[in-house]
C-alpha cells in the first residue's frame, strides 16, 4: 500500500451556492489520506469532467442541493462516457429524495449520500470503490 | 462616502442579515455584541451623528445546518428556539426555515408551519413588546462582552489583510467557515455535541416519513414556457433599448445602475438578459476554491 494516494474531485454544479457539505466531505477525504481537488461553485458538467480528466482522478463526488439533480447528474454521466471515463467512480450527495437517488443509481451513479450520512460511511465507500478501480486499472 | 456623501444621508437605510444557530444565549449575545460594535464604529470611525445611523437593523434566518434529516419534525422545535433567540437579540425581521428543507424544497404545509411559528412568537408570547429584555442579566452581559472582544480580534485580522475584499481574495473567510463546518460535523460524530435524533435519542425507524415536495420536469418546462411567452408578448425594441442603456451605464463609473435596472424590469427584460448585459462589461466572479 505504498502507492500514490487516491485522487478525488469534489464538484459543485449549476446555480447552487450551498457548499458547506461539499467542503466538509472534501476535508474528511483529505484527512483519510486522499488528495482532494475541489472545483469551486457554479461549474458546468463539461468543466467538471474536464477537471476529472486533467487531474487523473479516481473518483468524483458531485454535490447538488438546488433541486436540479435530475438534470445535472445525468449530464455528468454522459460527459464521463463521452470522455471514455465511465469507469471513474462517480458518487454524489445533496437533498435528493429516495426515488430520485434510485433513478440516479440506475443511470450509473455509484452511490448517493443524503443529509445525515456519517462521514465514515462516505470515506469507506470512496476508499473501497476507488481502491477496487485502482486494482483493475492500475 | 468616497463619493462625497454624508454618512447620515444613507446609513439609516442600511440593514444586515444574520443567521440564528441553536446555542441560545450565544446567539442572543452575538446580536447584542453586533449592535454595540456597529453603534460604536458608526459614531467613532465614520462620524455619524444621526442616532438612526447608529442603529443596527437586521434580518435573521434560522440555521440550515442545525436542521437534521433524522426525525425532521424536531426541526420545527429547533427553528422556534432559534427564532426566539433572534427576537430577544433584537432582530427586525425573521426567516424561519421549514422542517423539511434538509430533505428537499419545502412543501406548502411545512412552509406554513414555519410561518405560524413566527406568528405565535409575534402575537402570542408578547416577547416583542420589550426592547433588549435580557440587558442586565449577568450571564448575557458577560457573554456579550466576550463576543464583542472576539469579534474585534477578527476585525483586527481582517484589517491586517487590508480589508474585507482582500481577505475574501485571500480565502480567509472561506477557510474560517470551512474549518468551523468541519469542526462542527466532527463534534457531532464524536458525540462531543448532542444532536437529538442524530447521535442521541434515535428511534428505530430512521427514514424520513414526511411527505416531500416533488419538482418534476414539467415544472421546469412550464417555467421555460412562461418566460418564452413573456418574451413574445413584450415590446422587443423597448426591451433591447433598455438593455443597451443598462450596458452603457455599466461602462460609466459615475452612473447609477439602479434606475436602469428598474427600466429593464419595466420593459420585461428577463433576469438572464439583465445579468448577461452586465456580465459582458464586468465579467463574472470566479471564486478562489478554498477547502
Amino acid at each position: 500500500m505504498n502507492e500514490r494516494p487516491l485522487r478525488i474531485v469534489i464538484a459543485k454544479a449549476g446555480l447552487d451556492g450551498h457548499d458547506r457539505g461539499a467542503k466538509v466531505i472534501a476535508r474528511a477525504l483529505r484527512d483519510a489520506g486522499m488528495e482532494v481537488i475541489y472545483t469551486g461553485l457554479f461549474q458546468t458538467p463539461e468543466q467538471i469532467v474536464q477537471t476529472v480528466i486533467q487531474e487523473d482522478a479516481d473518483g468524483i463526488g458531485l454535490s447538488i442541493l438546488s433541486g436540479a439533480h435530475m438534470t445535472l447528474f445525468p449530464l455528468v454521466v454522459e460527459q464521463l462516457k463521452a470522455q471514455d471515463a465511465g469507469d471513474i467512480v462517480f458518487f454524489g450527495g445533496g437533498t435528493i429524495p429516495p426515488e430520485d437517488a434510485q433513478r440516479l443509481r440506475d443511470l450509473g451513479v455509484r452511490a448517493i449520500f443524503t443529509p445525515g450520512a456519517p462521514l465514515g460511511e462516505i470515506v469507506d465507500f470512496v476508499q473501497t470503490e476507488c481502491g477496487k478501480r485502482r486494482a483493475l486499472v492500475g | 462616502m468616497k463619493r462625497g456623501m454624508d454618512v447620515d444621508d444613507f446609513a439609516p437605510r442600511l440593514s444586515f442579515f444574520f443567521n440564528s444557530h441553536i446555542d441560545f444565549f450565544e446567539e442572543i449575545a452575538k446580536y447584542r455584541a453586533a449592535r454595540r460594535i456597529y453603534a460604536r464604529h458608526m459614531r467613532e470611525k465614520y462620524g455619524a451623528r444621526d442616532p438612526r445611523s447608529w442603529q443596527l437593523r437586521f434580518h435573521t434566518q434560522t440555521a440550515g445546518c442545525s436542521a437534521t434529516a433524522q426525525q425532521p419534525e424536531n426541526n420545527i422545535v429547533r427553528v422556534a428556539y432559534e427564532a426566539l433567540a433572534a427576537v430577544l437579540g433584537g432582530t427586525q425581521s425573521l426567516h424561519t426555515n421549514s422542517m423539511d428543507e434538509v430533505l428537499a424544497l419545502p412543501t406548502e404545509k411545512s412552509v406554513e408551519i414555519a410561518l405560524r411559528t413566527q406568528q405565535v412568537l409575534a402575537y402570542e408570547t408578547n416577547v416583542t413588546s420589550v426592547v433588549d429584555p435580557l440587558g442586565g442579566s449577568y450571564y448575557v452581559e458577560a457573554l456579550t462582552a466576550e463576543m464583542e472582544r472576539q469579534a474585534e480580534s477578527y476585525f483586527a485580522q481582517i484589517a491586517e489583510y487590508g480589508g474585507v475584499i482582500e481577505a475574501i481574495e485571500a480565502g480567509f473567510f472561506q477557510r474560517e467557515i470551512a474549518e468551523a463546518s468541519y469542526r462542527y460535523q466532527r463534534s457531532i460524530e464524536r458525540k462531543d455535541r448532542v444532536v437529538v435524533g442524530v447521535n442521541a435519542f434515535t428511534g428505530e425507524e430512521e427514514a424520513a416519513e414526511i411527505e416531500l415536495l416533488r419538482i418534476t420536469e414539467e415544472t421546469e418546462r412550464a417555467q421555460a414556457q412562461a418566460v418564452q411567452d413573456v418574451r413574445r408578448r413584450r415590446d422587443s425594441a423597448r426591451a433591447g433599448a433598455s438593455l443597451e442603456r443598462l450596458q452603457a451605464a455599466c461602462r460609466d463609473p459615475n452612473d447609477n445602475l439602479m434606475p436602469h435596472l428598474i427600466d429593464c424590469v419595466n420593459a420585461y427584460c428577463t433576469e438572464g438578459e439583465i445579468v448577461e448585459a452586465m456580465a459582458a462589461v464586468y465579467g463574472r466572479y470566479t471564486e478562489t476554491a478554498v477547502v
